[in-house]
């Protein structure tokens, strides 16, 4: 595991920030931690790099007990509040990151990452000079100097254009493809949605949804059919083959765990000799299940 | 730490209140230059120029070390606060590097670029006398040890800077740093006061209020002991050299001399206030 919590609590005078988190994120993926403002996703990240003192439990990022230096060797972080010392050039401020890693001889590595995040050109100017998406840019950059194993985004595409949305969402998937892990705060659904394989969505300090994307996904793929000359032998054993189970007068709606018990469905459907006249399905989006389990949470 | 003190030195040059100072100093040096000229310009034998030479010196030293403290305050003041009050720190603190070491790095490079500062105002001051042709005698290594005190006041003043900038915000800093230099100087006001009361023995109540102003003196330099170590150096620059007595410094002079545990006391002051200042740090949440 590259990422490990244990009942992992941060809370400020016994308010805010999250509690009893236990998460692990393993080698290689994309991990996407969602939840509305206020939920705990920056307090969690940042009590992971080691600047806020976790009130119980315990952590661990690649063996390494968080808090320690050893921990934060080999990760990387972009803040939710990026601020960089502006009276650097672009060049200066990032060959002090550098140093601060310890990385001999970064001018290779910074002209590189510099040409991934399009700021080629505009190193030698002063960072006071750059827009908010360009020091969004640099801080990508400083995130990524040391080759990190493990990654901190939060919020990376915060103050970027739509077109540096996909070249960060690209980034991502370049990352994962060299093995690396990302960790992504974001309540950009639809963006979780294209990179992430793996989720866990934070309400009120604490999960209420954690795993893989697509089989939480699949817990919703919403179905509705109209049939006819069914026997209630058939409705009811469609019922004990779905959940949320509706149905009024030749009209079925259900949700299926398993998009593969669908075909299923239908050739019994067929088979009992009933007619089959209307099929829709409709796989719900990761808004869909993100506004219903935190509206769910909600009540409870 | 190597790169934190490299970078707050960096940072020191590039910042506006530096150039601030430096223009400050400059204008300083020049009108006491230019007084100098003037004083000098009828040179004398007699014991009085002598006793008005030194405390022409007095003055020029301690208005420069005024300038410097000023300088300390203006750069420092924000040392750790600031970089918490922009966000800065998130991007340095989550690198590989412990906490203790941007508390002790800043101080260093601080007090680096404020050793050099402050030893060109009191070279300036005491080359401009010799320059204008004073009477005083300046041994080589007299010079020497003034000058090593004339720079620690401003590095134990960094040092209480530093620690409050590391637990409070640059506001309060500002507050606790200015409070406690004042009380230092008043205190040291005080305790001259006290032992010239003493000196010229006005009846046994000039003796009592006499120490019982030192002892109060006295506690004010714990606060911070800044004024303690400027009458240390203008004691060790002026009396041992010229054989001239501390009476004729002034009211810029020293009247008593700091003992020997004052020194030891100021040594653990520096460290415990470093020390504190980066534990206390390194327990914050960021
Ligand atoms: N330093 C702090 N002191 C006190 N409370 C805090 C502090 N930092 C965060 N909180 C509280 O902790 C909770 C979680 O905040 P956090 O910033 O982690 O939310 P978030 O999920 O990142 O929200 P957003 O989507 O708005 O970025 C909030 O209720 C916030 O008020
Ligand atoms: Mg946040």
């Amino acid at each position: 595991m590259v990422l490990e919590t244990q009942n992992l609590t941060k809370q400020f005078n016994g308010k805010g920030g999250f509690k009893e988190v236990t998460l692990s994120v393993e080698k290689g993926q994309v991990f996407g931690f969602l939840g509305p403002n206020g939920a705990g996703k920056s307090t969690f990240v940042k009590t992971m790099v080691g600047l806020l003192h976790p009130t119980s439990g315990f952590a661990w990022i690649l063996g390494k007990p968080i808090g320690t230096v050893e921990s934060r060797e080999k990760v990387g972080f972009l803040p939710e509040n990026f601020r960089y010392h502006d009276w650097m050039t672009g060049k200066e401020l990032l060959s002090f990151h550098a140093e601060l890693y310890k990385i001999k001889n970064p001018g290779k590595k910074i002209d590189e990452l510099l040409e991934l995040v399009k700021l080629k050109g505009h190193e030698s100017k002063l960072i006071k000079n750059y827009s908010k998406g360009m020091q969004q840019r640099i801080g990508i950059v400083i995130a990524l100097l040391n080759d990190p194993e493990i990654v901190f985004l939060d919020e990376p595409t915060s103050a970027l254009d739509p077109v540096g949305r996909i070249e960060v969402r690209e980034i991502i998937k370049q990352l994962k493809s060299q093995g690396k892990t990302v960790f992504l705060n974001s309540h950009l659904l639809s963006e979780v949605e294209m990179v992430c394989d793996e989720v866990a969505i934070i309400n009120h300090g604490r999960i209420i949804a954690e795993g893989k994307l697509e089989e939480l996904l699949k817990e919703h793929t919403h179905v509705e059919m109209i049939v006819s000359d069914y026997t209630s032998e058939l409705i009811e054993e469609i019922s004990r083959l779905s959940k949320e189970f509706q149905f009024k007068e030749g009209k079925l709606s259900f949700k299926v765990e398993d998009k593969e018990k669908i075909p299923i469905i239908a050739k019994m459907i067929i088979e009992a000799g009933a007619k089959l006249y209307q099929l829709n399905t409709q796989t719900s989006s990761l808004e869909d299940l993100f506004i219903n389990l935190i509206g769910k949470d909600e009540v409870s | 730490m190597i790169t934190i003190i490299k970078y707050t030195f960096k940072e020191m040059l590039k910042k506006r209140a530096f150039l601030l100072v430096s223009i400050l100093s400059l204008l300083y040096l020049s009108i006491y230059a230019f007084g100098l000229s003037r004083i000098f310009e009828h040179p004398s034998n007699s014991i009085y120029d002598i006793i008005f030479q030194s405390q022409i010196l007095s003055a020029g030293l301690f208005f420069a070390n005024f300038i410097v403290a000023f300088l300390v305050l203006l750069t420092s003041v924000n040392a750790i606060s600031g970089e918490i009050e922009s966000g800065t720190i998130y991007s340095i603190l989550s690198k590989p590097i412990k906490r203790y070491e941007l508390v002790l790095g800043k101080f260093i490079g601080l007090g680096a670029m404020i050793v050099i500062y402050s030893s060109i105002m009191f070279l300036s001051v005491v080359g401009l006398n010799i320059f204008m042709g004073s009477k005083i005698t300046f041994e080589a290594s007299n010079i020497l040890r003034g000058l090593f005190f004339f720079d620690l006041g401003p590095i134990v003043f960094l040092a209480l800077i530093i620690a409050s900038s590391s637990i409070f915000s640059t506001v309060n800093t500002g507050i606790i740093s200015i409070m406690a230099y004042g009380i230092a100087l008043v205190g040291g006001v005080l305790e001259q006061i006290g032992a010239a009361m003493q000196q010229s023995q006005v009846g046994a109540f000039g003796l009592k209020s006499g120490e019982s102003l030192i002892n109060a003196g006295i506690l004010t330099s714990l606060i911070l002991p800044t004024d303690v170590i400027y009458r240390k150096m203008t004691a060790e620059l002026l009396t041992q050299s010229s054989g001239i007595s501390f009476m004729t410094q002034g009211p810029f002079g020293g009247m008593s001399q700091p003992s020997i545990y004052m020194f030891i006391y100021i040594f653990f002051y520096v460290v415990f206030l470093l020390y504190y200042g980066a534990k206390r740090f390194s327990q914050r949440d960021l």
